[in-house]
Order: structure tokens, then sequence, then C-alpha cells
């Protein structure tokens, strides 16, 4: 966050690129995801202006795939209801960056918070653990994981089926992958490793009984309460 | 479909994303958390992407693959060595996907 050499301090320019180029693992898996929600937003009935403006405002990744699917059969309010739910882990990713962005301007602390996605919170948790993370690097990752998801909307859209299965050229490790880098970089000492085996235990376990995402927010307040509590 | 419930449901969306994303940072943004809070929050990264990975690689597309005949399982292996050397996510996921394919492709 601080640099201890003022002099030699990388340009704000400098920051939101590194960023970007931190964000392009998001960006190639956003792509391809975001083809698919295009594809099946217009093969639900929606227009291409609504499906890339659904991208584009709501950033919602499984939370939209849902709404389509329930939109076509069910109510306005229950679709809003559900896609709420799928999205409230967000409650707990949003506090644990509210540290890190303290002394940013409200407008940029939005402009983060709507960029905030499963990925752009893990590559900027890992960042700011490191101690190298800025509002500008910051919004860099959240902007370049936005045009993935909005651009690949647009041309899943406009492609219809002509794009074929995206997933023939493995694009559907992307995310997987970027996970796993992840995880590699978080296992610092011996309590990561510890907390990071109580998560894959617990995920896998509540998944057997619960949706997955409610299994990954449950893991991950289960871990960190057991290493809170836990000295 | 009918567009008024179209926009209806992206602007209803829209907007119960920013609220939830939003409403966190700019509340506890303002004051100094305490220590067990942020010790809490410490190892919320760390638990929530050791529990993506694990459910990603063992139960992909929420069906579960506990074999070793798992692309997704074998990937994941070059993916992270890759990272321990190069510390480059771009490189990390390029490989993974590479190695993916190659494995997806061997194991039929």
């Amino acid at each position: 966050m601080s640099e201890t050499t003022p002099e030699l301090a990388p340009s704000n320019t400098s920051r939101f690129l590194r960023g970007v180029r931190l964000g392009t693992p998001v960006f190639l898996g956003y792509m391809p995801l975001g083809m698919a929600f295009g594809l099946m937003a217009v093969a639900a009935g929606f227009t291409i202006a609504q499906a890339t403006a659904c991208s584009a405002l709501a950033i919602a990744g499984a939370g939209q795939y849902l709404a389509i699917r329930m939109i076509a059969a069910g109510g306005l309010a229950t679709t809003l209801i559900a896609t709420g739910v799928v999205n409230l882990r967000y409650l707990l990713f949003s506090a644990t960056m509210a540290p890190h962005v303290s002394g940013v301007p409200r407008w940029q602390q939005g402009l983060l918070a709507f960029t905030l996605t499963d990925e752009t919170f893990a590559i900027n948790a890992a960042d700011a653990r490191e101690g190298r993370a800025d509002r500008f690097s910051m919004l860099g990752v959240g902007a370049v994981s936005w045009v993935g998801w909005t651009l690949g909307t647009l041309i899943g859209s406009l492609a219809g089926s002509a794009i074929g299965d995206p997933n023939a050229w493995g694009v559907g490790f992307a995310l997987p992958a970027m996970f796993t880098a992840l995880l590699v970089g978080q296992l610092t000492g011996k309590r990561e490793y510890v907390a990071a085996g109580l998560a894959a235990a617990a995920a896998l376990a509540l998944s057997l009984f619960v949706p997955r995402d409610w299994a990954l927010v449950a893991a991950a307040v289960i871990a960190a309460t057991v290493m809170t509590v836990v000295k | 479909m009918d567009p008024a419930i179209v926009w209806g449901l992206i602007a209803g969306m829209a907007l119960t994303n920013i609220v939830v994303r939003a409403t966190p940072i700019a509340v506890m943004s303002r004051f100094e958390l305490p220590e067990p809070v942020r010790r809490w929050l410490s190892y919320v990264p760390v638990s929530v992407m050791s529990a993506m990975v694990a459910l990603e690689v063992l139960k992909p597309g929420d069906q579960w693959r506990v074999t070793l005949a798992n692309p997704y399982l074998l990937a994941a292996v070059p993916t992270a060595l890759v990272y321990r050397f190069t510390r480059s996510f771009l490189g990390a996921t390029v490989i993974g996907i590479a190695a993916f394919l190659a494995f997806r492709y061997l194991l039929g």
C-alpha cells in the first residue's frame, strides 16, 4: 500500500496497467463465460441490448444464468430474491476488502464494489496480502474483468450458435487454474495450510447438503472462525 | 419476452448487486476494525480460495469426480507448480489450460 521510495513510486497509470495485467487471467476466463451467457440470454428471449446491459450493470455471473432460467418460468420478484440470495456472499467479500480501501475516495470505492466478483476479490485480496494492491491496481483488475464479461456477452449474443462450444478450447479450466495459482500464493505459513485444509474439507462436505455458493461461504466462515478462536 | 419485465429484472439485479457489494465497504472502511475481526477477515481469502479450488477440481460443474482420471485435478498440479516457481497468474493459467486440454485428450 505504501511506497518506501517515493521518488521511484510508479505512476497512477502504471499501477492501473499493473492491475490490468493481473486481471488478464480473469478476462480470459470471463470472455467464454460471458459468451455462454449471451447465447443463453438471447435463446431465452432477451434482445442483444438487454443481454449486454444485464452483464454490464449486474456482473452477477451465476446469478445471471439463474435469472434467465427463472424469469422465463416465474415472476420478477422471486427471480430477484433468488439472484440476490446467490449474491449474498459478496457481503463477506466486501467486508474483507474494506480495510484495504479505507483511504480511497467514495466514488472509487463505489467502482471497486461494483466490479467485486469472486475472481477480482481473489486477485485483489492476494495482492493486498503481499502489500502491493492499491486503488489503481484494483481498479485495473476490475476494469479488465468487466470488459471481459461484458464484451463476451455482446459477442455471444451477436454470434448466436455460430461460435460453437467454447469449452472445446479448454477455457473451462481458466478460472479453476487461476484459483489454484491464487491459493498457492496464499499458502504462506502453517496456519494458512490449516485454514485451507479446513475450508476445502468443509466445502466438499457441505456441498453434499446445500448449493455450491452456500457451501463456499459456510466453509470460509467456519475455517476463518476456527483459525481465529484456536490460537 | 415482455421488455418491461426484462428491463425491470436488469434494474433490480443491478441495484441488489451494488447494495450487497458496496454496503460493507462503505460502512466498515470508515473506522478501524477490532483486532479479532481483522484477524478473522485475514483468513477469509485463503479459505475462500481453498474451498473454491476443492469444489472446482473435485466437483466441476456440480458433478463429483473423485478419481485420478480427472483432468481438472491433474491439471491443477502443473498450474500450482508453475505459479510456485514463476509467480505469474497468467503463465499459470495458460499452462493450466494447456495441461487440462492434454489430460482431457489423453483420458478420452
